[in-house]
Parts: C-alpha cells; structure tokens; sequence
C-alpha cells in the first residue's frame, strides 16, 4: 500500500518532467508566459513528488518490507537502523532515484529564485534541466524501479523481478534481505555517493543557464555566468568532497595502503572535476575581461558529459575495471542520452559561435590572463590524459585485437609533470598583474617566497636525503605555500599600517573585503596540502610483508610489530571477526596495542580485510592482516608505513572551508569587487547586435 | 508581444548569414566527427559490455610461457584441477591476495592441483620483483598480446578461474581472493572423480 503510493509519486513525477520540459521549450519559443509559467509549476512540482517517493523507499527499508526486491537486495535484519536508510543509495535502482531526487531539488530552488535580471532565459533554463530530470526519473521509472517485487513464476528457476503482477505469478517474499554489501559499510561510501550527486547534478544547472544563453541568442552576455557562479562553486565543492570521501574509503576499506589507484570508476568522476576546475577559472576571465566566452561554453558542455559519461562509466561497465558493476538496459539508455545531449549541445555552440566575439584579446604573455589560458590548457590536458587512459583498453581492442589496460605508471608519467606545472603556475600567477606584467617587479614579488622556499627545502632534503626525488615537489610545495601567505601578508600589513588594526582584525576584514579573492587563495592552500600528501604517497611510502608466529616480530622503518595471538568472535551486523593483537614498537619503545581484523559476512560470504591504523601528524602506520594458519599460532601481516598521508585529509577539509568563503555572499551595499575592473562601464558597448 | 520578439529577432545577427570561413566548418566539421568517433567507440564497448565474463564450458585453452622459462599447456593437464589466476604488479589488490595464493598452492601441489598465474598487462622488472617479494613459487607468464585475457574476457584484475578435471570451468573469482574460499573450492574439485580412471 504505501509502496502503492511511492509508485504512483514517481509516475506522476515522471509525467510532469516530461510536461515540464515541452511545455517550457514551446512556450519560450513561441513567446507564450503562460506556458512558461504553467511549466514552472509543473517542474515545482516534480520534487515534493520525487520526495514522496525516496520517503516511501527509506520507509520500507526501515521496516524491511522484503517483499520489495529493492529491500531484499540491499537491506538485511542484521544491519543497524542508520545503515538501512543509507542503503537508499548502496544499491542502482535507490541511488538513480536518489540523484533525480536531488536534480529536481536544484531544479526547485533555482525556480524559486528571482527572475528580474534574466527572464528570458528561464523558459530554456527549466527545458535543458528538466530533460536532464525526465531522463533519470525515466530511467528509475521504465528500467530500475524501485518499487518492484520479486515473483515467482511457477516452473521458472529463476525468480522474476516485475514492478505488476507477471501472468500465474505468485508474489515471493524472502526470509532474509542480502544486505548491504558489506565493502559500503564505511562512514566515506555512506557520505561519497550524496557528495558525488550533489556535485554531478549540481554542474548541470550552469549548463541549463549556458544553453539558455546560447538558445535565447544572450550568449554574448555575460549574465549567465554571474547567476550561475555560486552553483558552480556548489556544484565543484561536492565533487572535491566526494572524491575525498572515495580516497579515504579506499584507504580504510579496500587494504592497498593507498587511496588513489587510477581505475576507471574514479577517473570517470576525476573527469568533470578536471574540466568544471577550469571552468571555475575561465568564467574569472570573462568577467572580468570579456575574454574567454566560447571557451566557457566548451568547458561547461564537457563538464555535462563527462558526469553523464561518469555515471555511465560506473553502471555499465564499458571500460574494464577492477571494481564491480552492474548489468542492465541501463547502458543503451544512457548512451543515447549522452549522444542527443553532447550533439545538440555542440550544435547550438557552433550555431551562435560567431556571435560570441571576445571583447579584449591576450595583450602579453606574461600576464594574469595568459596565466589563466595556461592553466586551462593544462587542466584540459590532464583532463584528455586521463580520458585517453580510461578509453584506451577499448580503443586498442578495436584496432589491434588486443586489450591493453594502462595502469597507474601511465598515469603517473603523463600526468605527474602536468599536475607539477600546475602547482608552479598557482604560485606564480597570483602575483602577475592583469593586461601586463613588468618582469623586474614580478621578480621582486617572488624574491621572499622563492627565498623561504628554498630554505625550508635545505631543512627537508638534509632531513629526508634518501628520498632525492621527493625534494623538488617539496620545494614546489613550499614555493606555493610561501607565495600564498605572502599574499596574505601583504593584504594584512597594509591594513596594520594604515587602520592601525591588530594582525586578526586585518585578516579577517580582509577576507571580509573580498571573499572571492581570499577564498580562492584558502582553496589553493587545501591544494598545497592534498599535493604535499600525495608527495608522501609517491615517494616516501615503505612497505613489508611477513608470516609470524607468536611472539615474533616485522620490522619496517624504526617500527616493529610483534604477534601477540589470535581471537576469533561474532561481531555486529552480522560479521565473524578474526582479529589479531599485535603490539607496535617504535624504536625499541611499545607504543599501542593494535588489532588488525578480517570480518566474515556470513549471509554475503563476504570476507571484508580492516586495517589497524596508528596515525601521527606525519604517518600513518597501516597494518593489515593477510592470512592465518587456522590453529592461530601465525598469522601474515603487511606493514605500510604512509608518510603525510593525512595532509589530504586535511588539505580536503580546508578546501571546503575556502570553498564557504568565496561562496559567501557579500554584505549589503558591498559591491562585488570583482564587477569594478570591468571595461564596459567606461566606455560604448561593443556592439552585439542589440 | 509576439511583434515584439519579431523586431528583436530581426535586429540579432543571424548566423546563417555570416560568411563563415572554410577554416571555421572544417573546425565544425572535425569538433563533430571526433565526438561521432567517440560515440561508436562507446557503442561497441557497450555491446561487448554486456556479453559478460565466460564462467562455464570448456576453458579456453592457451600455452603460456613462464618468466622462468617453463612451459605451460592448459589441455595437457586433464586429471588435475587447474587455477588460473589473472593478476598484475600494478594492481594493489593482486597483492592482498599473493600470498594466500602461495600459502595455498605449496599446500595442494602434491595433491593433483596446478596453478598457473597470468601477469597481465605489464613490465618484466616489476612482475619479477612482485614474484620474488611474495617468493611465488608457481608458474608465471605474460600474457603476451593479452590473448588470454581476452579468450576468457576478463573485467580486470585479480580474477581467478577454476577448472575441473575435465578441463571445464567450474567459476570464476572476480577481486581477491580471501581465506579460506580457495581452499573450499580447490577441496570441492578434488573430491570428484577423475576422468581418466
């Protein structure tokens, strides 16, 4: 019955999207505000609907109603309350309707928004991001409903999932739920996939408004870039998150040690990060120069396909990779999807191209704007060196007959001087003037950070001279850090001196002053710590491996790890643990009890391996245990000891906390400061047209 | 209203009237054929997709020639129960479950059991040194033009295969291996009748 209600909700939902999205398109091209009015309650109206349905699907799994093959399929009593509401996106069919729940929540609010600056694009705004709806509420409709139910077919093997009644069937209702598998049960992959859905969604609402722009003819303007800034960051924001969030479930879960390995479920969500990063800096330049504007486009329409082509990736298993996935009719929807979309799209780019002319060309390339191109080439190139690793399995099979998977060293070599020249990049080009820079004050701007640099670098290659490969990224690192807080010092000097304010009042009016600015100055600081991280990763990272018996010792590094014994006992949420205890020396001196497990998922005979993990500011000492021998006399350990590992972490963390800053929206009265430089104020229009 | 989105209509340059340079069609022409390009890339992939991974029949068969320059032939070993185990240096969950593998083959290897681990996709240095870190001591080949790999369309690695005695496969692991399934497995085709007797 009340799942009754939950499919109804949806169909309902469904039919508005599509109502929604023709109706809108029609009565913009026609001039018709009724039409467009009508379409804007209808779409309104697809998320209290959608709401419904995504209640009805947390309600019965928290009930455990098992007569619905969602619930059996990712829910079991064993699992606690908070992990059965979670279980909403652990599996396809709840996770499809989780992200088209959340799209028409973007949808909502961008609706509710005023409209006086742009109305004439808001008939194309909800036509483009309606489509984007009806197509995930189509899909959780037509292909991965979750509200179907398993059947019985009799003299069928097999049972049948249908969402009505199969002829003779008998309704079938399980004992017991499968349950969520129990790889998801990490506090980073109940959090990855929210963060990844609000990020991919949120990305295509400045698509809606940039196809608004094109197919109203505003192109030209800018407007759409200003309206959209803040849900670009929003959108940008979720995806760092998730991708962090990923990273660290990896980490924690999948027992390598690492947290990035290059497969192409994460590329496939690194992709749209790459791409929408540049976009975020490329709308900087049209702002404030009018340059840029078809190149904003491009990156906004590749951005949109990547994530589809994200989601696609991940549920279909196109492209070989080591993570599971999932077989269904889901594939060939999306790929007609991703084709009609990218086609019109690039259609309606090249159909205004012409009209969408820069207003200033580059004037010299030692320059903030020459920077910006720079940077947007090499996101580009990363972007494309990573696609080109995804696809290349593929592509080889169909010239050569053979599959040629490359792995992380492709990656690394490809990519690794590119992601260098970036960090460069993000140290100097806060420091080039815009139009054009003079070499000798440019170099006089760099004499104190270079000079910081380069001393804090002695201190580190003397500390770590084993490892000589890791001392240029550290002196990169500590480049960009100094360059940045000089930036910082600058700004909050010339406060003290001429307001006479103490050192935190002057920081913090002038973050206040211009939140962009230094919000994005905080974000580059939450890169330089997420690059020092990864600098440990590759570079400083020790491994060992070992059988012990009892009372024996491995030692890597000044660390030693001596076997205790081993205990078996029933977990939680239905799990055998095997865990070892093990004590962990550090120069001699004990320093904790750890005890790295293997949990048994009896109903999933799923064996889960869970690290004991000893984390100092600097390492991360990682313990797994591997095997045992069953009369618990030896057991074989693996030994990681992961230097700055935690800096990604953390370097996450203040990322978002940069990300608040910049979104936040200034004080009344107070003028974007961003908006002032703009040419056009002083002087005719260029002409558009209009 | 509708006069008035005449008049704003007319006054936008339309672009259909500019003389667009060859330079800006060929540029159209090329933007559209690469992603055309893409698209039937994709399609083939998901046609491929969605035949799935061979788990029963005949395994496919296939020599492979060792690192240590043994060589292997898999319709020779009729009688014994065979594992083949995909796997890679550069694959962090290879090496989760190296050494269980190990642990497990020196156990049955008097007993009628053959293992024969595929390296797939990768560079001697560091498939010789992984062999020597988890000291494997069964057989290990490249799997040279992936041919392999293919006849048995493996998703990615680690994946392990079984095969019986009769030379059918018998399931097919897809991520590492954990205690003590391979053991359960390995037991389960050793208590069937041998063919040849």
């Amino acid at each position: 019955m009340i799942s009754d209600i939950g499919l109804v909700a949806l169909s309902i939902a469904f039919l508005f999207s599509v109502y929604g999205t023709i109706v809108s398109a029609y009565g913009g091209l026609r001039n018709r505000p009724a039409w467009v009015e009508s379409s804007r309650n209808a779409s309104l109206l697809v998320f209290p609907l959608l709401s419904i349905s995504v209640l009805v699907v947390v309600y019965n799994l928290y009930v455990l109603d098992l007569s619905q093959a969602y619930v059996a399929d990712v829910a079991s009593r064993a699992m606690s309350t908070f992990l059965r509401v979670t279980a909403l996106w652990g599996g396809q069919q709840g996770s499809i309707l989780f992200w088209a729940w959340i799209m028409s929540g973007f949808v909502a609010i961008v609706l509710l928004r005023k409209w006086e600056r742009d109305r004439e694009l808001m008939p194309y705004v909800i036509a483009v991001s309606m489509l984007t709806t009806t197509f995930f509420v189509g899909v959780v409709v037509f292909i991965t409903n979750p509200f179907a139910r398993l059947w019985h077919v009799p003299g069928a093997a097999d049972l049948t999932t249908a969402v009505f009644q199969p002829a003779n069937a008998m309704p079938y209702i399980p004992e017991e739920g499968q349950g969520l598998n129990p790889l998801l049960r990490h506090f980073g992959m109940i959090g990855h996939p929210p963060t990844t859905y609000i990020g991919f969604t949120g990305f295509v609402i400045p698509f809606a408004f940039a196809m608004a722009a094109l197919i109203a003819g505003k192109s030209q303007e800018d407007e759409w870039i200003r309206t959209t800034r803040r849900w670009t960051l929003v959108a940008w924001i979720f995806l760092t998150i998730g991708l962090i969030l990923g990273g660290r479930w990896a980490y924690d879960v999948l027992g390598w040690g690492g947290f990035w390995g290059w497969d192409p479920v994460e590329n496939a969500m690194f992709m749209p990060w790459l791409t929408g990063t540049a976009f975020l800096h490329s709308v900087m330049m049209t702002e404030k120069r009018g340059m840029l504007k078809r190149w904003n486009m491009v990156l906004i329409i590749l951005t949109y396909a990547l994530t589809v082509f994200g989601t696609f990736i991940t549920r279909t298993g196109v492209i070989s990779s080591v993570h599971a996935f999932s077989k269904s009719a889901l594939g060939p929807a999306f790929f007609v999807f991703i084709g009609l979309t990218f086609i019109g799209s690039l259609s309606l780019l090249f159909y205004r191209w012409d009209a969408m002319k820069t207003e200033h060309h580059l004037e010299s390339f030692f320059s903030r704007e020459a920077a910006f191109v720079l940077q947007n080439m090499l996101f580009l190139a990363i972007a494309f060196a990573v696609f080109w690793g995804t696809v290349f399995p593929l592509l080889s099979e169909l010239f050569t007959g053979t599959k040629i998977t490359v792995g992380p060293p492709y990656f690394q070599k490809v990519t690794g001087p590119l992601f260098f020249a970036l960090l460069l990049l993000m140290g100097i080009a806060p420091l080039l003037a815009w139009r054009k820079q003079a070499a000798h004050s440019l170099g006089r701007a760099m004499l104190l950070p270079f000079a910081a640099s380069l001393g804090i670098t002695a201190i580190w290659g003397y500390s770590h001279r084993m490892h000589p490969a890791s001392i240029f990224g550290l002196w990169l690192v500590s480049f960009v850090l100094m360059s940045i807080l000089t930036e910082f010092w600058k700004g909050v000097r010339a406060r003290m001196q001429g307001r006479g304010e103490n050192l935190l009042v002057a920081l913090s009016k002038l973050i206040g002053r211009n939140h962009r600015r230094y919000g994005g100055y905080v974000i580059h600081l939450g890169v330089v710590m997420i690059a020092l991280g990864v600098i440990g990763d590759a570079y400083l990272k020790q491994e060992t491996q070992g059988a012990l018996t009892a009372g024996q010792s491995l030692t890597v590094a000044g660390y030693s790890l001596r076997f205790e014994g081993l205990k078996s006992y029933p977990g939680t949420d239905g799990r055998e643990v095997i865990e070892a205890d093990t004590t962990l020396f550090k120069n001699g001196q004990a320093v904790r009890r750890m005890q790295p497990r293997r949990d048994f998922f009896i109903v999933q005979e799923q064996p889960v391996t869970v690290p004991a993990v000893y984390a100092t500011a600097g390492t991360d000492i990682y313990i797994l245990l591997l095997a045992w021998q069953d009369d618990g006399r030896s057991a074989t350990f693996k030994i990681y000891i992961n230097s700055l590992i935690n800096w990604v972490w953390a370097g996450g963390v203040i990322m978002m906390l940069g990300t608040l800053i910049a979104a936040w929206p200034p004080r009344d009265g107070q003028k974007e400061t961003t908006y002032q430089l703009r040419p056009q104020v002083f002087g005719p229009q260029p002409s558009t047209g209009d | 209203m509708a006069e008035n989105a005449q008049v704003q209509a007319g006054a936008q340059p339309t672009p259909e009237a500019n003389p667009q340079s060859r330079w800006t069609r060929t540029g159209v022409a090329l933007a559209f054929g690469i992603v055309l390009a893409l698209l039937s890339l994709l399609a083939w992939g998901l046609k491929k997709a969605q035949a799935g991974p061979v788990d029963s029949g005949l395994a496919p068969d296939f020599s492979l020639t060792g690192f240590d320059g043994r060589t292997v032939t898999l319709s020779e070993l009729r009688g014994q129960v065979v594992i083949i185990n995909f796997w890679a240096s550069w694959c962090p969950p290879c090496r989760e479950e190296a050494a269980y593998l190990e642990q497990t083959w020196r156990k049955y290897k008097d007993r009628g059991v053959v293992f024969i681990g595929v390296d797939y996709v990768d560079t001697n240095k560091e498939a010789l040194a992984y062999i020597q870190e988890f000291d494997i001591t069964y057989i290990n080949g490249p799997d040279l033009g992936t041919r392999i790999s293919q006849d048995y369309n493996i998703k990615g690695v680690p994946e392990t295969y079984y095969v019986d005695k009769k030379g059918q496969l018998r399931g097919v692991q897809i991520g590492p291996l954990k205690a003590p399934e391979l053991d359960q497995k390995i037991e389960e085709l050793l208590a069937e009748p041998d063919p040849a007797n």
